[in-house]
């Protein structure tokens, strides 16, 4: 290294240092470049307004220390909002094994998909709709609904 | 007209080029920012596991606000900015001071290889080691500085006056400067 070159030449030295002893994982690329697979597009956006956990947002339940979850109970209410619709959302459960009760209002019949990183499952939204999926595993999550006019609805993405 | 060849095109072209169904577009958006996004996670001092985490939310919250985007030229401050809430969330929740963090991974042994890339890594080692010893700010502008595309994504990084970044960057270059010198 000659400490005589110029700031533009150090920099480069410095790009070069980072991408040598901490490159980005070629996993970590590979989901970046796949995440555009995730789009509905058309889609009716349904953003997070509230998260029972607050503060605690995202918060993964396995790590939640005992006390803390003994205090708040194991439940987790969030709400989603969108143009002329709400979703709620109660999770219970722990680790990787997760229940995900919830409303759509105004109440339609339709179909959802629990999107996560592994896959998804998919549930029937009852007519007053009401929907419950078993067996969500923890991490980042986001709900697609399929309405009957063949609109949808896909709320954020929230870490459970 | 040939089409622009996405590797150079401004974001903001890149973007409106994706809300059109360009996976190659997108492809470069990714390209573009994925080092910088990894260094903003790594500024706040996550691990490997939450700054993974937090590139790959960072993704998923802009395919999801996509068509909202207001100001597609300026996706690049928009996903820095995503991506420092969504590292000092994660730095939060495990109870990490990022102020006292280390903000540079270990580095590693050395790897036995032909003679120049062994000159290469430890002439580079010699580089790393020096940031390393540099106080935890300039660590963090030098590293943004070198791996975001312009002043305005790593002043969105940091939470920093965009007009403080130029300054700040050139103090901490001298510093590193006067660190290799004392090395060598």
């Amino acid at each position: 290294v000659n400490p005589a070159m110029d700031d533009d030449e150090l920099m480069a030295e410095v790009r070069a240092a980072f991408t040598t002893f901490d490159a980005v994982p070629e996993p970590v690329l590979a989901a970046g470049r796949g995440a555009i697979a995730r789009r509905v597009p058309a889609a009716v956006p349904a953003d997070l307004i509230v998260d029972s956990h607050g503060a605690l947002s995202g918060r993964r339940p396995g790590h939640l220390p005992r006390r803390a979850a003994a205090l708040r109970g194991t439940s987790r209410l969030l709400t989603f909002k969108g143009a002329d619709l709400a979703v709620e959302v109660e999770v219970t459960g722990t680790g990787r094994d997760l229940e995900i009760v919830g409303r759509l209002s105004p109440a339609l019949p339709a179909h959802v998909r629990i999107r996560h990183l592994d896959g998804e499952l998919t549930a029937r939204v009852d007519r007053s709709g009401h929907f419950i999926v078993p067996g969500v595993p923890a991490g980042l999550m986001s709900l697609v609904f399929r309405l009957p006019d063949a609109t949808s609805i896909v709320t954020s993405w929230v870490r459970l | 007209v040939a089409p622009t060849p996405s590797g150079d095109a401004p974001s903001g072209e890149l973007l409106l080029q994706v809300r059109a169904g360009d996976d190659a577009a997108w492809t470069a958006l990714t390209r573009r920012y994925s080092g910088m996004l990894w260094a903003i996670a790594r500024a706040y001092a996550l691990d490997d596991a939450d700054a993974a985490d937090a590139v790959q939310l960072t993704w998923l919250r802009l395919v999801e606000r996509l068509d909202r985007i207001r100001r597609p030229d300026r996706v690049g401050a928009w996903l820095a900015v995503t991506a420092r809430r969504e590292s000092l969330r994660l730095a939060r929740q495990h109870g990490r001071d990022q102020a006292a963090g280390e903000v540079v991974a270990a580095i590693p042994a050395s790897a036995p290889g032909p003679d120049e890339v062994c000159v290469e890594r430890e002439r580079l080692r010699l580089v790393m080691t020096a940031i390393q010893a540099l106080p935890a700010r300039c660590q963090r502008v030098l590293r943004l500085c070198a791996l975001a595309p312009g002043y305005a994504e790593v002043a969105a990084a940091l939470d920093i006056p965009i007009g403080s970044v130029g300054p700040t960057r050139a103090r901490c270059l001298s510093a590193l400067r006067d660190r290799i010198g004392g090395l060598m």
